[in-house]
């Protein structure tokens, strides 16, 4: 049995160890290490939510503070994976992509096409997303869906410690810019995570759980939610298959279609605004490919088409909750 | 012979191009922005409208200063603050080169201005006393490395300048008679007021003599030990005062004996000597380097090809400039800073 | 210290000033006949700038240009016979004819793309200083940027994050007074871009950019600082184009005769070769067969690129990762 720990240690010891194995590989973001230039503790936050704590010490001169200046350090650490380097920004809220939106889609996302295939950007910018926190409309939204839109960029949603530092330390090896894109609220989630560095492959979900009555497809936080709701739906005899596609983009298609064409229902479950979501992305590739295959009508459940409200009644209701998956999962089964 | 204007007039020039060449790199010097320029340009007129100057003839230029000059007029005439003196902007083609600095020079001086102050280094304030003649100039520092303006608050050399347009301190007793060092050539009469520096380096490239180990030789009107630049290698070995009728010159070497002189901003470096000695007025002297540059008040100007000869000269009669505190103590002992506020305050 | 230019260096100064001006000369003549897809935003006039400031690079050093790149890429060292065939969009093309011209790039000679974001490369080039940097390597970095370009965050975000990092950058402004059709006059708030340094802790100077020599002494010792740990500075060049924002532009918010003063008083390679010459460095007939190599070359690389292929279907996705 291997050791449990959290999400968030999955994450700082994927960047440990990477760090380790790589002297190209650097973090810089605000307050990632924190303190400097200030009478005080160096590395006295370790991140915002201290994610990044301890790296400082273990790497010295390779955590690097910066000002606030999104557009600014985004685009450095953008230049210097062009020389080799492969350095990891934070992006602190990925809500903060409205500041430095253009050094990543018209600069990262497009070197490797633009100049002809002669240049590479190994660049990780971590950032994280979601609702839940009462952190209010500018530090809420989830957005993976804009960076998915995006030829050339690459987008992890880790739902679980395990997939965290697997896929973090694949993010870091790989040659294309990743958006790296951790949920807020999973940071405490513990789960079973191998002390030794691995990494797991992009592009391949993860079937959470098997079933054969409806296909249910959740992104990032919503696996949770989907399995509180498999669980309950179990015990009414609907079972569910849980497929979690762990990256964005790439994003394993065979693998939802296939699940699709088995049950015939299809449920996807995003916490983003509904248009042009993952799940309007997911419900349409469905309906293209395997429209034979539907015995129901694809339902998504998602949050809104609003700003992410701050009241705790408020964004309660925003966030997709289990009993709206199940709801959504009943009228599909019901379906004639 | 001295002419009062009946509506007492000054000129200002104000170089856009100054403070801001390659020894900001070299030398730890600041940029000198416009901003600032515009500032002390403000607080000149505040001066002149304390004393009654009514009039200013002002050099256009196309980097801003002008044109902010304008805003801040406007902006002083709306809160309806201690009256400026109307300023008219002299109306002439800019080519953005010295050029303009001489045109405006000519113009202000036909148009019989008092005084002309001039915001500017050393260069700026050789251009401007090729054009003037006689018209006293009130300098200012607003260079890099300048051993010929006054490091001042321009608010006193508004003063000044303002108390003599006005007649309240007469010329005689406010100016000073400086020297300049005159250099010739086939097709070359041009003039320094400080120092004619003669650099290994071959091409004019970015003006500023900033290399201490290019330097060849060395004329200088005056050479004060407290005065930064080039000059102050003649001072190390030998001062000449600005009044002296004298000047010196200096011909460097790479090795042997020399001076520590602070040759600009920072900059604190010994320089060889090979020779030296005194200047006396009207005594032509050969320039020996026949490879390099002659740079005029730090700047070079005139490449050498090896082909023509240079002769410096001392010269006795160069530019008028005021003397602020004397300016200043004169009209003190004059009773020109006497006001009667109860009438001052008056509608 | 003061570098002297051998007669080698003045040769390949003006070699390359003069290629810039036939390359750009050449697309000027040929977009006007609509072969030429897409828009092109030409050098010319600019030339001592690019030049000036390369001759004191090595390859390891890294530029970020603008989407007037083109001198810069030929300053720096890419094939002018690459670059005329992605401008024509050919497979041939230094891209493989799916940049264009405003994004040529070539990171094997340091060059990291001409940009059709103004502003873009600031950030970058604190990317490629940083790394030269933590790596203990002496390389510098320069970021080209317009007047416009002066007024945009990235820029101001890149000058402050190379000052408090330290890092071997040179913000090199080209300022040739118009940011496409807008007077710098008027968008500049401070009028001399150099004026904003200060606000960054650095250096700020500027320098005549119709003067090659000028260029290359000031540019160099902002190189040498930085190359030596000295840290960031910005070195503005006031300059001229001689064309419009870009081709087909016709340039109505100037003023009549304005370019054919500067081309008949203050052109780069008109100045260039007067000095060579009357200093007696170099002969005129040296710089004539100059003329006639780069013209020859420019001619060359046209002919090829007319009868190059384009790219095919094959080639739509490729360099790209597609997801499905």
């Amino acid at each position: 049995m291997a050791r449990k720990i959290t999400y968030q240690q999955a994450i700082n010891e994927a960047l440990d160890q990477e760090m380790s194995r790589d002297q190209n590989v650097i973090v810089m973001g605000e307050d990632v290490a924190g303190g400097e230039g200030s009478p005080g503790e160096q590395d006295a936050w370790g991140g915002v939510l201290g994610v990044t704590r301890g790296l400082y010490h273990k790497h010295p001169g390779r955590v690097i503070d910066t000002p606030i200046s999104e557009s600014g350090y985004v685009g450095a650490a953008i230049g210097a994976a062009c020389v080799g380097m492969r350095p990891v920004a934070e992006l602190m809220f990925v809500d903060f992509l409205g500041v430095c939106f253009d050094q990543i889609f018209n600069q990262a996302a497009k070197f490797r096409y633009m100049f002809g295939g002669k240049s590479e950007t190994p660049v990780v910018i971590r950032a994280m997303y979601g609702a839940g926190f009462r952190a209010a409309a500018q530090h809420s939204q989830c957005l993976y869906n804009i960076f998915t839109h995006i030829p050339g960029l690459k987008v992890v949603v880790p739902s679980n410690p395990y997939d965290a530092k697997g896929l973090l330390i694949q993010s870091i090896r790989d040659n294309d810019p990743v958006i790296f894109l951790e949920h807020k609220a999973l940071y405490t989630m513990e789960g079973e995570v191998p002390e030794e560095s691995y990494a797991i492959p992009f592009g391949e979900a993860a079937v959470v759980r098997e079933g054969h009555d409806v296909t249910i497809v959740a992104i990032g936080r919503m696996v949770q939610k989907a399995q509180e709701a498999a669980a309950e739906l179990q015990k009414q005899g609907i079972h569910c298959e849980i497929i979690d596609p762990r990256t964005t983009s790439p994003l394993d298609t065979d693998t939802i279609l296939e699940s699709v064409e088995k049950t015939g229902r299809l449920v996807v479950v995003d916490e983003s605004h509904p248009r042009c979501s993952m799940a309007s992305d997911i419900a349409g590739l469905a309906a293209e490919r395997v429209f034979g295959s539907l015995k129901a009508p694809i339902r998504q459940v998602t949050g809104f088409h609003s700003p992410v409200p701050f009241s705790d009644t408020l964004e309660e209701l925003y966030i997709p909750s289990a009993a709206k998956i199940i709801a959504a999962v009943q009228s599909t089964k019901e379906y004639k | 012979m001295k002419h009062i204007h009946t509506i007492p007039s000054i000129g200002i020039v104000a170089n856009p191009a100054s403070g801001r060449d390659i020894r900001r790199l070299t030398s730890k010097a600041l940029v000198f922005p416009t901003v600032e320029k515009i500032n002390m340009i403000e607080r000149l007129l505040g001066a002149f409208g304390a004393v009654g100057v009514e009039h200013v003839m002002m050099m256009p230029d196309m980097v801003g200063i002008a044109a902010g000059l304008i805003r801040a007029i406007d902006g002083h005439r709306a809160q309806g603050l201690q009256p400026w003196p109307v300023v008219d902007f002299v109306p002439m083609p800019l080519t953005d080169s010295p050029r303009d600095t001489q045109e405006a020079v000519r113009r202000m001086r036909a148009a019989g201005v008092a005084v002309i102050v001039v915001l500017g280094g050393d260069g700026t304030h050789r251009i401007v006393a090729g054009e003037c003649g006689d018209t006293p100039l009130a300098t200012l520092s607003s260079g890099t490395n300048n051993a010929f303006p006054d490091l001042r608050e321009p608010t006193l050399t508004g003063l000044a300048a303002g108390l003599v347009a006005t007649g309240a301190v007469p010329v005689s007793e406010a100016a000073r008679r400086n020297k300049l060092l005159r250099v010739r050539g086939s097709k070359v009469d041009e003039i320094a007021l400080v120092d004619v520096c003669v650099t290994r380096q071959m091409h004019l490239g970015a003006r500023a003599v900033w290399d201490p180990a290019t330097i060849a030789e060395l004329f200088v009107t005056f050479a004060e030990p407290d005065a930064i630049g080039l000059s102050s290698i003649a001072a190390m070995l030998e001062p000449v005062g600005r009044e002296a009728p004298r000047g010196s010159w200096v011909r460097c070497a790479t090795s042997g004996l020399g001076v520590l002189a602070p040759i600009a901003p920072g900059l604190v470096t010994p320089v060889g000597i090979d020779e030296h000695g005194l200047l006396a007025p009207g005594r032509p002297m050969q320039i020996r380097t026949e490879q390099g540059c002659i740079a005029l008040d730090g700047e070079r100007e005139i490449e050498l090809n090896g082909h023509q000869t240079y002769s410096v000269t001392l010269e006795l009669d160069g530019p008028l400039t005021l003397d602020v505190p004397a300016t200043l103590a004169a009209a003190v002992r004059r009773g020109a800073m006497v006001r009667d506020l109860i009438r001052s305050a008056a509608p | 210290m003061t570098k002297t230019l051998t007669r080698e260096d003045l040769l390949k100064a003006y070699r390359t000033m003069r290629t810039i001006r036939e390359f750009e000369e050449r697309l000027h003549t040929d977009f006007a006949t609509g072969e030429i897809p897409g828009f092109v935003h030409l050098y010319a006039g600019e030339e001592a700038s690019a030049t000036g400031v390369c001759m004191n690079l090595t390859a390891d050093d890294h530029i970020a240009s603008t989407h007037r790149g083109h001198g810069h890429c030929i300053a720096k060292g890419v094939d002018p016979v690459g670059m005329m065939a992605e401008i024509w969009g050919k497979k041939t093309g230094t891209c493989k004819g799916k940049g264009g011209s405003m994004h040529i790039a070539d990171l094997s000679v340091g060059m990291l793309g001409a940009n059709g974001i103004v502003g873009g490369g600031g950030p970058l080039v604190c990317g490629t200083a940083l790394a030269a940097k933590l790596r203990n390597q002496p390389f510098v970095s320069v970021c080209f940027f317009g007047d416009g370009a002066s007024n945009q965050g990235t820029i101001f975000e890149a000058m402050n994050l190379a000052s408090v990092w330290n890092l071997p950058v040179i913000f090199l402004a080209e300022n040739n007074g118009y940011a496409e059709a807008t007077s710098s006059k008027f968008s500049v708030a401070c009028d001399n871009i150099a004026d904003r340094a200060s606000a960054f802790g650095m250096p700020g100077i500027t320098v005549d950019g119709f003067d090659f020599f000028a260029v290359y002494e000031a540019a160099g010792a902002a190189i040498d600082r930085a190359r030596n740990g000295g840290g960031p500075s910005l070195v503005e060049v006031k300059l001229s184009r001689y064309y419009g924002h870009f081709e087909g532009d016709q340039q109505t918010y100037r003023a009549a005769g304005e370019v054919q003063n500067i081309r008949d008083t203050k052109d780069c390679l008109m100045q260039f070769a007067h000095r060579v010459t009357s200093s007696g460095e170099i002969a005129q007939a040296e710089l004539d067969a100059i003329d006639a190599e780069v013209k020859a070359l420019i001619d060359g690389s046209v002919v090829k690129a007319k009868s190059d292929p384009k790219p095919t279907e094959a080639d739509l996705l490729t360099d790209v990762y597609v997801s499905y």
